[in-house]
């Protein structure tokens, strides 16, 4: 145990070397980049080991920073100087960074080892582990970023690593279209973060997060902030934090711009787990929660139309109920996952919202291990059945599949919320308890308590449909196994699954606490608030009865055969099968307006711009002829003639000044008489 | 007062290092190089010119920021320090290309030449009276006569030599008549008592003719229009390295030297650029010229089929632009316009490497002649590459943000009013013309199949390490900008 100690002081990161966790990933993505296609293990390996020592190193960063949770460790430094000062950036490590880089480390750490299986037979896996080592560089980024400015940049590099592995199999057109999709919704989001980013900036003169007094989620800053009203009565820290919520909103998928998610799923399941569950999906969680100081500062006010924070309540609980209802009518393995972490992230804003950022991230964390373990076996799942998607034809895979079978159940419950040993459990009590808390509006804690019924009873219909009953195609029947590489991190996300959730137990909220900043802990019993939490283990209950009576009794027959759900009410279904609409009514509003723009612009610029470009393209043609002309033909006619005539060097010089230099020297004489007559009538005037 | 020598020993050691050095290699190529080839003459000369250098840069980074010197001749300040490394790094670039470029007679002379053309370079960025600025331009433009005409066997070459010693003889002659009328009206030469005796008088037309002389001869110096019509023949004509270094490290040293004089030897004459009105002064003269240059250099260059012609109408325009910089250096001090210089002489020695390294295969003067670069020498195609796209301004490499430092200063003398603001503007305008004229070339070397028979070309390793060097400071320095703000401020 002593030494166990030693070790651990012995583990420490100075905040200026914090850039490192990142920087590793992006050399192995270099080295990647620059390795030719036959050298597979080399840019598998290279992207574990920096992907391992970047979980060293966060480690060691964690350590430190739970050293003195309270502080703000900074390292600050001037990037180039622009108008009247230097542009600053700088590196960040708190307890919140810190916890984030240990779960995006490790989590990424599993999953490019579960790639090393899954992408075995695809031509092109180390342009894949490129990818993602960019990926996991600039999703390093964002969270050891001490300024909005650093966050935005590589809040922006993700994007384009979740463009470029949404599309990785691009010969395929819904994967190209899915990517494309991906990077214009999330980019409207974008819109607005960028002009919060610069109104913040015009504000206060700094983008840095925490700069010793000066930074702008502290005190002097936020004051400003909220001193100033803007249109509408509303506070100026209300309206860069809604702006700055819409970056959110894309980027984790929220309502109305989650409809790019569920289609992100045509990338490699190991993206899918990564980035469209783990951790990309969550940045925007991770960026309120970082602006938190900012986002709350309207609070205190009271003579404001709205507080930023309610918006992100609503926007969470719409969401939360939202997906989950969609998810029930989905019949794609990803898909159901894909609307259920839709649901999950809605969950995680409305604690936002309703004031606990602990509780969101805490539940951003579990959520993290979960989810990657139900993509995984998702994953495991699709590379035994030969990329068959469909659970309608899948079916009776428990039997071959028993790794994959169990861990996938551990995620299944954790997800729905089973009681006391699953960490989704306790992240879910969490966010509901700060629910209950809120003097706000109840509504968004019944919109919690319905998404936690159907949460449970949509994940009961995916296991019986998958690992239940027989198989209902070749595929599915011939299923066996994953390899080890595939099953080893499964079983290590699922520990995680089980074992993350004891850390922020009510009666022991420890990460709670070390979040905030506090360095002891104060645990209360369980029973207190107990009968909030009787009642959503009540709805678990119902959910997975619900889901058991309807599924698991009369088990699947044919893949052709209708969903229960479905017979029973057949518009429903088919509504939220379809996504309630959110695409077609997209594609009929926005989509058009913006063909209709493109038409409009593209008209003009064949028609009007085209012209008058080529008018000054001709006009400098012209020009640039007509000086050509002079130059060379005027001017240098004579000397070409005469050497072209002439060989003698001395005779040459004789023609030669008397073919042009003569002149090139009249021109300069000309040049200063205009220029001493312009300057003196100018000066006489 | 009493001069102060070991002061001043210390104050020109660079100087010192650069002719020791050429003399040291001249009388090594004299006796024990007599009867070598010319390949091992020119790698002894080169080697023993790059130690020069070096001992150069470490003398100037010794004698530091130490103010004036010699009794006010000499200003030892950031601004000089900056000049004085960019030239010998310059240089050190264009002596490192030479090995591997077309082959040269003589090779020690040569580089002796270019050793003295430095020293003239690096008095050009220490000298605070008229007297030394004279001598250390004409020290550089002799020096610079030599080295354009020292391919004997090409009668271009010749020709280049010629008409640039012609025309530079007289922009001399405008040079001298105008600082001798400045010491007629002021009674002095050095900068600041210059400075303080214009202060108290209106302008009359003396000075007016004075001023216009002296900036006659820099828009000679630097290639501005219509003063600029040598540039053309004389990038053509002359050896490439020659070229390179006319166009990249006199440049430098000629602004630094430029800006000094006016700013601090003749600001109560600057007159006014924010309205033609007012009282005369030079600013509205190099207004005029920087507009001319602009215009004239960005438009001549898309009719060129030559690529040295080319280079030399985009140095031109690059002129034009950093006029426009030495207008800002008033308020915005000397900072943006020493970051352009720089930069962009470090694009053109690159450019002209890449040119001198293919001219090993064949010759090099139509854009034609680039043709297929990318299959006969990548290397050598990636780094033309950045050369020209920092020669346009494209992020995130240096030359945008060059431009991006320039012309946000000369926005910032009067906003958008007034001809300064006008300039600003067309000077962005026509960037992208600019850009133009370097995809074409880029076009050729990356895009266009190579001719039938056109052989690989192998990249001697010291132009690979020279181009390398560059490229990777064109990217660092557009990334990391504050590396040279932070220098010169």
């Amino acid at each position: 145990m002593l030494e166990l100690g030693a070790f651990l002081r012995l583990m420490t990161l100075p905040v200026h070397l914090l850039w490192l966790i990142a920087a590793l990933p992006l050399l192995a993505a270099g080295i990647g980049a620059l390795t030719p296609r036959r050298g597979r293990a080399l840019a598998a390996g290279v992207a574990i080991a920096a992907m391992a020592l970047s979980f060293l190193l966060s480690c060691a960063a964690l350590a430190t920073a739970l050293a003195q949770p309270a502080a703000h460790l900074v390292h600050n430094f001037a990037w180039f100087d622009l108008g009247l000062g230097p542009l600053r950036l700088g590196w960040l490590l708190d307890p919140l960074t810190a916890f984030m880089c240990v779960m995006v480390t490790l989590v990424g750490l599993l999953i490019f080892v579960f790639s090393v299986g899954y992408m075995h037979a695809d031509a092109n896996s180390t342009r894949f582990f490129c990818f993602m080592s960019v990926f996991a560089a600039a999703m390093l980024g964002v969270l050891i970023a001490n300024s909005l400015l650093l966050l935005f940049v590589c809040w922006e590099l993700v994007g384009l690593a979740s463009y470029l592995l949404i599309g990785f199999w691009f010969h395929k057109p819904a994967a190209a279209a899915a990517a494309k999709k991906a990077f214009i919704t999330t980019r409207i989001g974008d819109l607005g973060l960028l002009l919060g980013m610069l109104w913040l900036y015009d504000s206060t003169g700094t983008l840095l997060f925490f700069d010793a007094g000066n930074g702008v989620l502290e005190a002097g800053a936020l004051g400003a902030l909220t001193a100033q009203t803007t249109i509408g009565g509303l506070a100026v820290s209300t309206a860069i934090g809604l702006l700055v919520f819409c970056g959110a909103i894309g980027k984790s998928g929220q309502f109305p711009l989650h409809v790019w998610l569920p289609d992100a799923m045509e990338g490699p399941t190991p993206v899918s787990a990564l980035i469209h569950a783990a951790t990309m999906v969550a940045a925007g969680v991770f960026l309120v929660a970082r602006v938190y100081p900012l986002m709350a500062a309207d609070q205190a006010l009271a003579h404001v139309p709205i507080h930023a924070l309610t918006v992100v309540a609503f926007i969470g609980a719409i969401t939360a109920l939202m997906g989950a209802m969609i998810a029930v009518a989905q019949n794609d393995i990803k898909r159901v996952l894909a609307f259920s972490t839709v649901s999950q992230l809605g969950y995680m804003m409305l604690a936002l919202g309703v004031g606990s950022w602990v509780a969101a991230i805490f539940h951003l964390l579990t959520h993290a291990f979960f989810k990657a373990l139900l993509f995984l076996g998702a994953g495991s799942v699709i590379h035994a059945a030969h990329h068959e998607q469909d659970i309608r034809r899948l079916g009776g895979l428990r039997g071959p599949m028993r790794t994959t079978f169990a861990t996938f159940a551990i995620g299944m419950m954790a997800l729905s919320g089973v009681p006391f040993l699953f960490s989704g459990f306790w992240s879910k009590e969490a966010i509901l308890h700060a629910a209950h808390a809120w003097n706000g509006s109840s509504l968004p804690l019944f919109a919690g308590l319905a998404a936690v019924v159907l949460t449970a009873f949509y994940m009961t219909r995916l296991v019986a449909e998958v690992f239940f009953g027989a198989p209902r195609s070749e595929a599915a029947g011939h299923a066996h196994e994953s390899p080890p590489t595939m099953t080893i991190p499964l079983i290590g996300l699922a520990v995680g699954a089980v074992l993350l959730g004891f850390l922020g137990t009510p009666a022991y909220p420890w990460l709670q606490a070390r979040l905030l900043g506090e360095t002891e802990v104060h645990g209360h019993s369980l029973l207190e608030g107990g009968g909030l939490m009787m009642l959503s283990i009540v709805l678990v209950a119902l959910g997975i009865g619900a889901g058991w009576a309807i599924y698991w009794r009369r088990l699947r027959a044919t893949a052709t055969a209708l969903d229960p759900l479905e017979r029973a009410t057949p518009r429903t279904f088919a509504a939220l099968a379809a996504r309630l609409g959110f695409d077609e009514l997209y594609a009929a509003t926005v989509g058009r307006l913006s063909n209709a723009t493109a038409a409009l612009a593209d008209a003009l610029d064949r028609h009007v711009w085209d012209g008058a470009i080529r008018f000054l393209a001709r006009l400098g043609e012209f020009t640039g002829v007509v000086s050509r002309e002079t130059d060379e033909d005027m001017l240098n006619g004579g000397f070409d003639a005469g050497s072209e005539s002439l060989r003698g060097t001395g005779k040459l010089y004789s023609r030669a000044q008397t073919g042009e230099t003569h002149g090139y020297l009249r021109v300069i004489a000309i040049g200063f008489v205009l220029l001493v007559l312009i300057v003196m009538m100018g000066g006489g005037q | 007062m009493t001069p102060d020598y070991p002061a001043l020993l210390h104050a020109l050691l660079p100087e010192a290092s650069l002719v020791l050095g050429a003399l040291i290699l001249l009388g090594l190529d004299l006796v024990p190089g007599r009867g070598r080839t010319d390949a091992k003459r020119m790698r002894t000369s080169a080697t023993l010119g790059l130690v020069a250098l070096a001992a150069a840069v470490y003398h100037s980074i010794d004698a530091g920021r130490g103010g004036v010197a010699f009794a006010g001749v000499l200003i030892l300040d950031s601004l000089a320090l900056g000049t004085r490394v960019g030239v010998l790094g310059l240089a050190a670039l264009t002596l490192l290309l030479m090995p591997g470029g077309s082959r040269i007679r003589n090779p020690a002379e040569y580089v002796a030449v270019v050793l003295f053309a430095t020293a003239g370079f690096t008095l050009m960025a220490v000298a605070q009276q008229l007297l030394l600025a004279y001598l250390a331009l004409e020290l550089a433009s002799l020096s610079l006569y030599v080295l354009a005409g020292f391919d004997k066997t090409r009668p271009e070459s010749a020709e280049a030599a010629l008409k640039y010693f012609l025309l530079g003889g007289i922009s001399a002659a405008f040079l001298l008549f105008g600082f001798s009328l400045l010491y007629g009206l002021t009674g002095s030469i050095a900068f600041p008592d210059i400075a303080r005796h214009l202060g108290g008088h209106e302008p009359n037309p003396l000075l007016i003719v004075a001023l216009v002389m002296v900036l006659v001869a820099f828009g000679f110096k630097a290639a501005a229009a219509p003063f600029h019509l040598w540039a053309p023949d004389v990038y053509q004509g002359a050896p490439t390295a020659s070229a390179a270094l006319i166009a990249s490290a006199s440049k430098l040293a000629g602004f630094t030297l430029f800006v000094r004089l006016l700013w601090s030897g003749l600001a109560p004459a600057a007159g006014s650029a924010a309205s033609m009105e007012g009282a005369p002064g030079w600013l509205p003269v190099v207004a005029i010229i920087a507009a001319v240059s602009l215009l004239l250099g960005n438009l001549g260059a898309l009719a060129q089929s030559n690529v040295r012609r080319l280079l030399a109408y985009s140095a031109i325009a690059h002129a034009g632009a950093l006029l426009l910089g030495v207008m800002a250096a008033g308020s915005a001090g000397p900072a943006p316009l020493f970051y352009y210089a720089a930069t962009y002489g470090l694009a053109t020695v690159g450019a002209f490497g890449v040119i001198s390294v293919v001219e090993r295969a064949g010759p090099c003067q139509q854009i034609t002649d680039l043709a297929g670069l990318h299959r006969r020498s990548p290397l050598l195609a990636g780094c033309l590459l950045v050369f020209m796209l920092s020669l346009a301004g494209i992020p995130p490499l240096a030359g945008f943000f060059g431009k991006f430092a320039v012309f946000a200063a000369a926005l910032k003398i009067g906003g958008l009013a007034g001809p300064i603001g006008w300039l600003a503007v067309l000077a962005i305008f026509l960037s992208a013309v600019a850009l133009y004229y370097y995809l074409i070339v880029l076009k050729q070397a990356l895009v266009a199949a190579p001719a039938d028979g056109a052989p690989h070309i192998a990249v001697p390793l010291t132009s690979a390490a020279a181009l390398a060097i560059a490229a990777a400071l064109l990217l660092v320095l557009g990334v990391f900008p504050s590396l040279v703000l932070r220098i010169v401020q």
